[in-house]
Formats: structure tokens, sequence, C-alpha cells
């Protein structure tokens, strides 16, 4: 993989892996604040939520046992307060009655204060037991984990993390980073001054987590967004052949490249969701005036068929440009995108140096503003405000509303969806990019 | 995919409340009871240590139960004292399930039996509360994914060759305890059929996942579903769809027919036990040449030579090889 430490600068090789795959238990208290804090945590470091348990969840203790048992999770992490003690002790219990013969045993790491560690380190034995003081370690132990022992091994999410922390530095603003691989997406939310927020979703991708994707989303939901009709049973059995797919690489054909964006529409808006179920700060992602996308979707033929995803996934609702990052190439703007609201006919000032002009904005429009390549541009209108670069595809004004729905009808739907592939170019025959 | 036959090892996940269970070394036949135990409900908790004055590390000294032995209500599960004792008594008829940290004892009432058989001849390797692995030999195919919870049958050929459908009206209550093969593809109509009918288990080059959606619910995978639920077995070999069994693959069906056989679900692999010797080199299947994700329908033959040297799968190594 390449990938640039910034907008300016020359990339640089790397050699990245997601890891290995690590699949966790979560176990927390009654406090809205401890479900929070354990999902964050998970998702931060890019395992996989096997099961979830509340300390005050109706489940038997038996259940619980047999629930721990099939999940087979490598690491159980716990959080909760003082109060929380016994109905953790408890969960323990059961987690020794269900795992205690797992090999190797699951790890135990509690976000927990030392008094509370203090009294559930012997329920744990005999497994491990490590207590964290605050979330940002326990999810560097858990990467730790997923590497393997092997410091070689960057992690595929700390890169996302780096270069969104570096999109945001350079823009002084905040950065959003979207990147969909075979089997996780992310979306990772960085501030000028460093600070992040991170969601990394497995198993939900695009390859060996496509059919998790048709299982959280419904296949109508994928379905939906392609711009032509096929039956389920078919679209169903291309999906469930993808994972068994042995050659790597961006897909070649177009039906190959429209499910791809089908399904990583329905990957990010899943992930978006649990991003906002972990309370991440949501609105800001969607609002956030740089977007980075990484991954398989930065390696669609054309910009358009990136820019489309995005925005159809993310519906990103403030004045963004966006870049693109494929695996094997350079970062590159490909478009600036004008999320316009309300239902009224609207009119957008856009402001560049060689001359100002009007656009009229239907509502449900959805097209791109010839506007030349990579120039600066200010907008502004009713509810519009903002400026950035236009990329090389230009201006793209959505003004399909937020939430984006889509029609319920194939008859009205699968001619909507047509449209906005075509104003984007992200069908026909013509060449990569563009 | 390709038969091998080799020593391997096949895991056999156990659910909690395990009563007994073979013991390593242990020689079983694919089909033989491996473990059984009680399917448990809710369980009560019962002060243990504090009620007899113990510290917990003592009590176990003091048990006149073992672990995971089946009481009956009033049962004494452990005593102190001799003029002045004080006992701890089951409180249902159940399980004594497990031992708290604090030593307090759980009992669960048992509200049904389960059992676990073999899928593999041969020598029990590893045997705890949660696993009871076997290692034997067979000859083996690796599939793409399973469904339902193992099987063991004869095998039987349902189809007349490798690129046929196998009809739902070749079905019928005479297959019973039958590993059916089913050539190409299986539909919807024939997997509940065939369960219906008593057969063992179904294998076939594919299966349509819409189908499979029908009889496994909205939340299967194309990673398998294995499973311990009275639903049918369905070994799915190399996608999904419609997949013209390579002659390769088909063949040595043909020859094994009438063999024991069993499908591990976990693993998604047919074994079958035959002393039958099947002299075809290998060849590359489908799914290693294939290059999107179109349905497995091609065979390797009218694949050009060039695109079937392509891919790599990672092949599985037996269990001597460990």
């Amino acid at each position: 993989m390449t990938v640039s430490i910034g907008t300016e600068v020359p990339v640089e090789r790397t050699s990245v892996a997601l890891g290995r795959s690590l699949r966790v238990a979560l176990l927390h208290g009654r406090e809205e604040a401890s479900r929070l804090a354990v999902l964050r945590v998970a998702l931060a470091s890019g395992a996989e939520i096997v099961a979830r348990v509340r300390a005050t969840e109706p489940r038997s203790f038996v259940e619980a046992a047999q629930a721990l048992r099939d999940a087979k999770p490598d690491v159980v992490v716990i959080q909760g307060g003082t109060k929380d003690q016994g109905t953790l002790a408890e969960l323990l219990e059961a987690l020794r009655l269900g795992c205690g013969a797992q090999r190797p045993m699951p790890r135990v790491f509690a976000l927990v204060d030392t008094g509370v560690a203090h009294a559930l380190r012997p329920r744990a034995d005999p497994f491990a037991f490590e207590r964290f003081a605050a979330a940002p370690e326990m999810v560097e132990a858990l990467r730790d984990l997923r590497r393997a022992a092997n410091e070689d091994v960057v992690l595929r999410d700390v890169l996302i993390e780096d270069a969104a922390r570096a999109l945001a530095t350079t823009n002084g603003t905040a950065a959003l980073a979207v990147d969909v691989t075979e089997r996780s997406t992310s979306l990772v939310l960085a501030h000028p001054e460093g600070r992040i927020e991170a969601a990394h979703r497995v198993p939900l991708g695009l390859g060996m987590g496509a059919d998790h994707v048709v299982v959280r989303a419904s296949l109508d939901n994928v379905r939906r967004w392609l711009p032509s009709p096929i039956d389920a049973p078919a679209l169903l059995e291309r999906v469930f052949n993808r994972p068994r797919r042995l050659v790597e690489g961006p897909p070649t054909s177009e039906p190959a490249v429209l499910l791809e964006m089908a399904l990583a529409r329905e990957a990010i808006a899943h992930a978006l969701r649990d991003a906002a179920d972990a309370a991440l700060d949501v609105a800001a992602m969607r609002a956030a005036p740089s977007i980075l996308v990484t991954g398989r979707v930065a390696s669609f033929p054309r910009s358009g068929q990136s820019l489309l995803v995005l925005v159809d996934g993310l519906e990103p609702n403030a004045v963004t440009t966006v870049f693109r990052e494929p695996d094997e190439g350079r970062a590159e703007r490909i478009g600036m995108v004008v999320s316009v609201p309300g239902r009224r006919p609207a009119k957008i000032r856009i402001v560049r140096a060689s001359g100002r002009s009007v656009a009229r904005v239907a509502p449900g429009s959805f097209g791109l503003v010839e506007i030349g390549a990579d120039v600066e541009v200010a907008v502004s209108g009713a509810g519009v405000r903002g400026h950035g670069r236009s990329g090389e595809l230009g201006l793209l004004i959505d003004a399909r509303g937020r939430p984006l729905s889509l029609p319920e009808r194939d008859g009205e739907r699968v001619p909507a969806v047509a449209r906005w592939h075509t104003a984007l170019h992200a069908t026909g025959a013509d060449g990569r990019s563009g | 995919m390709s038969w091998r036959r080799e020593r391997w090892s096949a895991d056999h996940s156990l659910p909690i409340g395990v009563t007994k269970r073979a013991q390593v070394g242990e020689l079983v036949r694919a089909g033989d009871i491996i473990a059984a135990g009680a399917t448990l409900a809710g369980a009560l908790r019962v002060s243990g240590a504090r009620r007899l004055g113990l510290s917990p590390t003592d009590l176990e000294r003091e048990l006149r139960v073992r672990v995971g032995s089946d009481v009956v209500a009033g049962t004494v599960l452990a005593r102190v004292g001799r003029r002045f004792p004080r006992s701890v008594t089951a409180p249902i008829d159940g399980r004594l399930l497990h031992v708290t940290v604090d030593g307090d004892l759980y009992i669960a009432p048992i509200v049904d039996r389960w059992t676990v058989r073999a899928t593999l001849d041969g020598v029990v390797s590893r045997s705890d509360d949660a696993v009871v692995e076997i290692e034997g030999e067979a000859w083996c195919l690796r599939a793409a994914a399973a469904y339902g919870p193992d099987a063991v049958g004869e095998l039987t050929l349902g189809v007349d060759g490798p690129d046929a459908d196998l009809a739902p009206a070749r079905i019928d209550v005479r297959l019973s305890g039958r590993i059916i093969v089913g050539g190409a593809r299986v539909s919807a109509e024939v997997i509940p059929r065939a369960h219906a009918c008593g057969v063992a288990g179904l294998v076939a080059g594919a299966v349509p996942p819409a189908g499979l959606r029908v009889v496994y619910g909205d939340a299967v995978t194309a990673s398998g579903s294995p499973g311990r639920d009275d639903r049918p077995t369905v070994l799915c070999l190399m996608g999904f769809g419609s997949g013209a069994l390579p002659q390769a693959v088909y063949e040595p069906f043909a020859a094994l027919a009438g063999a024991r056989a069993t499908i591990h679900t976990a693993s998604a692999r047919l074994f079958v036990f035959s002393a039958a010797s099947l002299d075809r080199p290998e060849v590359p299947p489908p799914d290693r040449v294939r290059k999107d994700d179109a349905p497995v329908a091609t065979a390797p033959a009218e694949r050009p030579e060039a695109e079937a040297e392509e891919g790599d799968v990672e092949e599985e190594e037996p269990a001597s090889g460990r």
C-alpha cells in the first residue's frame, strides 16, 4: 500500500496489514456510560465484537455462560462502577464456566478503578486479568494483540487514523477518513489539534465482509443502489460468492463495480450507525470540511464512483472537499460536495478567482457544476456556506435532502439511481478516471 | 478442493452441562457418542462456604457431590461438623453446575439431554469440558461452507452426473440416515424435504443462498452456520448458486458410494471411511481460478490453461503434519 502523509508531500511506501482478527466480548455495567465506554474501545481497536452482555441483562447464568462459550472470545473487555461489582463478578463466574476450558484462554481487560479491579481480579482466575486506567491504553493493548507480537506490522486502521490526522492538520479543520476494505469499514474523524474519534467495524466490507453487509443492511437495501433491476436470488449469489474470490485488486467488470458500490454505501452507512450507537460525533463526521476516501472505494475505476458512494453512504450535510487515495496510488482531490438542505428552490453563489456565478438549485437535484479542475471555490446560499477546492470533478450540488430517501417502487427508484450514476459519470465505458 | 486420504483431526464443541465424555486415548468410531450431557435452565445460586463457615478454598474438600453431578432436592452437597453439623443441601432437582470463587454453588434444573457424536474414526486426542478432539484417518474433501449439525450416514449418489441437479422427487424415506451427494446444486425445496425424510445430510457443488436463507434464516452468511439444532445438514463444496463438480471430485463420490461418511460442519469437511484407493491426479478446482463474483458454474476444463494456473489456495494441513 502507498500512503501519503498529507496532501502536499511525497508518498512513502509502507507495509500494511489488517492484523489478525481479534474477537472481543463486552461485559459492561448498568450505566449507559459503561456501555458506551466498552463499545468505543471495541470500535477504536478494530476488534470484532462477538458478544455483548450488560450486567443487569435478564439472562440466566447458564445462558450467559453458553453465549460466552459459543463466542470464543480472545479478549473479554469489562467496564463498570462500584455498583456493578456484584453483577460483573457473576458474569466473570459465567465466563469461568463458559470459557474455562477454551485454549488459548481469553484474557480479561478491565477498564475499572483500582477498587473494582481488586475485587474482580480473583474472580477472573484462571484468566489473565489486566486493568487499564484509560481507554486509549486498552485500545493500544488490543492492537498489540492484533499485531500478534510482530512489531513490523503496521495496522491499517492506525495508518488511516494518521492520514485523517495529517489531513486535519494540513487544512486546519476537522477531517474525516473513510476506508472500506475486504472485511473492514473505518470512519475516523480527526480534529486539527490531533484528537480523533474512530470506528473500525469488522467484519463489514466488500469481500469477506460482504455477506455481513447484507445480513446487517438486508438484501433489499443493497439492491436499491443498483441502477438496473436484478432479482434478489441472483444478487445474493453474487454477494455470497464474494468471500471466495481469490483474485485480489479492484473489480474489473462494470456489474462487479456497481455491486461493490452498492455494498460500500451500506457498509459506510452501518459503520456510521455503529459510531452513532457509541455516541461518537456523527454530526461532525457528516459536516467535516475535508473527507479522505481510501481502500476499495478509492480504487474504483472512476473518481465519480468513489464520490457517489461517499455522498450516498455518508450523507454529508455541509460543504466538503473530497480526496481519494487508492491503495496503490497518490491522494487526489476529486471534488467538492455542496449539500443543499430544504425543500424549496434555492440559489447558490459560487465565487472563484475567475469570477462569480449563481447556480439555481431545485429540490431533489443532483449534479456536477463544471467549474474547472482544482480551483478555490467559496459558496453561499440558503443554509449553505463554505469554501474548498473543486478537484477534478468540479462541484457536486446535492439537493436530494437529508436523510436521503429512495423511492420504494423499482419503476421510480431504478431511473433515479441511474440518473445519479450518470450525473457523476459512474457508469459507462470510458477511461479510468473522471 | 481435492480428495485426500490423510490423518485428520476434528474438534467437537460441547455445550455446557457435560456429564460424560470420551477420554484421551480412547478409540472411537464415527457416529459413536463421545459426549453426553444435560441442557440446563436458569441456575440457582446457593450459599456454600459462608454457610459452612469455611474459606472458599476449603469448600472443595467438604463437597459430598462432585461438580457436574445430578442431584435431587434435599441432597447434601457439603457438610461440616459432627456434634453441631452444618450442611448445604440442593434446593431443587438438577445439576451441581459450578462453584464460584466465593465458595457459592450453582444448581441448575435439567430440561433436556444432549449427545455429541464422533465425526472421525480414530483416537481422542483432547478431551475437556468444552471440546473433544479426535484424530483419525479418512478420505476428506474440504468444502466452502457447511450448515446445520454434524451428520453421520452412508454416502449415496443422488444424481447421475456431476452437472446434474438433485431433484426433490429423488428424495424419499428410503434415503433416511444417508448422506446424499446432490451434484451441481440442491434447491431450497430439496433441503427441508430431505430433512423431513430423515436424510442425514446433503452434499452439493453449490447451494442457492436464497434457499439457505429460507431454511436457516436471514442471518446466515457465506462462512457457514454450524449448529446443534435439529436442522438439515448441508455441505456446500464450491460456492453458491450452481456449480458442476469437477470430474476429479465427482468420480470418487461414485467410487466411495456406500461407504460410511460424516459431515463435520464446524470445519466444513466431508470424511469418508473407506479403504478404496482413488487413483486420480489432483485437479485445481474452479474456485481457484474464478476471477469475479459470478456463480461457480463453469468447469475447469472450459477455462484457459493460463488462467487455471493463477490463484493459490491454502491447503489444510493434515493432523499428522502438526
